[in-house]
């Protein structure tokens, strides 16, 4: 009997500690605010789409090519700005 | 407005066709650059076990950004620490003094911010190329993607990693511009409705400062951990 009361104690002991570390790592990701992460989305969107057009209206300037890689590389910009913003959110999340 | 205006100081330094005279950015961004060095001159002057309040700050920036190297970027990361403490203290810095009435704000004009967000791109790049070769790469190719959508996939992931600098650099610039706009604003209203109305927008000026004052460390610290990422994308190349 007396060996098993040793068990218990081992056993709430553990607990103690492993819920001691959850709530560390819990306390620590919510110190991020959420304007960053506004900001950090609402940017990452702007940037692919307007690099995008750049690289695109400079292509057509070099290959006289007008409007063609403009219109194609503004919406392959805003497809990897959605695909950037959800591999944010996803980062955010695992955090 | 006149607190983003950019003018010279002393006289006039023309190089080519390139004006290099000692402008209030460049006055601001040594003095930036004094106020650090300065601090971490006297903190570490008296190396106490236990430390006075000096010291302590300049152990708890150090320990915070120990921290968030080895989180976010590992322990091979590890020779990086001293540019990435340098580069969180400055914008950490610049946006601070740019809250003090009167001064310039450094982080608050695009190009200031592009040229560190380019630096740190071509340096992470270059990291990224010495430590794998020409399979960095691979970077660009993620895995269990079917063969036919490729080349799509492909240009995706190179407009990503070209918008990078873009979005590290346009998201500190938008944010201190934008504050300081908003504060500049409410001071305005303060102005024309005079003592009867004025208290109103003087209370939310108050209050956006103390914002100001976070929104001033959020960036800085957001701005050190894309870093961080970055440089852990080039030093552990996975998927």
């Amino acid at each position: 009997m007396a060996f098993k009361m040793k068990d218990i104690k081992e056993l709430d002991s553990k607990i103690k500690n492993l819920s001691k570390k959850t709530r560390k790592v819990e306390s620590e990701s919510s110190s991020s605010s959420s304007l960053g992460i506004a900001m950090k989305l609402s940017s990452e969107m702007v940037a692919a789409v307007f690099v995008a057009s750049l690289i695109g209206y400079y292509l057509d300037k070099w290959l006289e090519t007008e409007p063609f890689f403009l219109i194609i590389l503004f919406f392959l910009g805003a497809i990897t700005g959605i695909l950037n913003v959800v591999r944010t959110s996803k980062m955010i999340n695992k955090e | 407005m006149s607190q983003f205006e950019v003018y010279s100081i002393g006289p006039k330094i023309q190089i080519g066709s390139f004006d290099l005279s000692f402008t209030n950015s460049s006055l601001f961004m040594v003095l930036t650059v004094s106020v650090i060095s300065l601090f971490f001159i006297a903190a570490t002057q008296k190396k106490s076990l236990v430390p006075n309040k000096m010291q302590l700050i300049a152990e708890m920036a150090f320990e915070f950004v120990s921290k968030m190297i080895s989180e976010t970027a590992g322990k091979d990361a590890r020779p990086y620490f001293p540019f990435i403490l340098s580069l969180f203290l400055f914008v950490l810095v610049a946006n601070l003094l740019g809250m003090l009435p009167y001064s310039f704000t450094v982080t608050s004009h695009i190009i200031v911010t592009f040229a560190l967000a380019f630096f740190i791109f071509v340096g992470v790049t270059l990291v990224g190329f010495a430590r794998h070769g020409i399979s960095y790469l691979k970077l660009f190719v993620p895995s269990g993607v079917p063969i036919f959508l490729l080349p799509l996939i492909i240009v995706i992931e190179v407009i990503s990693y070209l918008s990078r600098p873009v979005s590290l650099s346009v998201r500190l610039f938008a944010n201190m511009m934008a504050g300081h706009t908003m504060l500049k604003v409410f001071g305005g209203f303060v102005v024309s409705l005079g003592i009867l109305g004025g208290w109103l927008p003087l209370g939310f000026a108050v209050a956006l400062t103390g914002l100001e004052l976070l929104v001033a460390f959020i960036q800085a610290y957001v701005f050190a951990i894309l870093t961080c990422i970055y440089l852990n994308d080039a030093l552990n190349l996975h998927h």
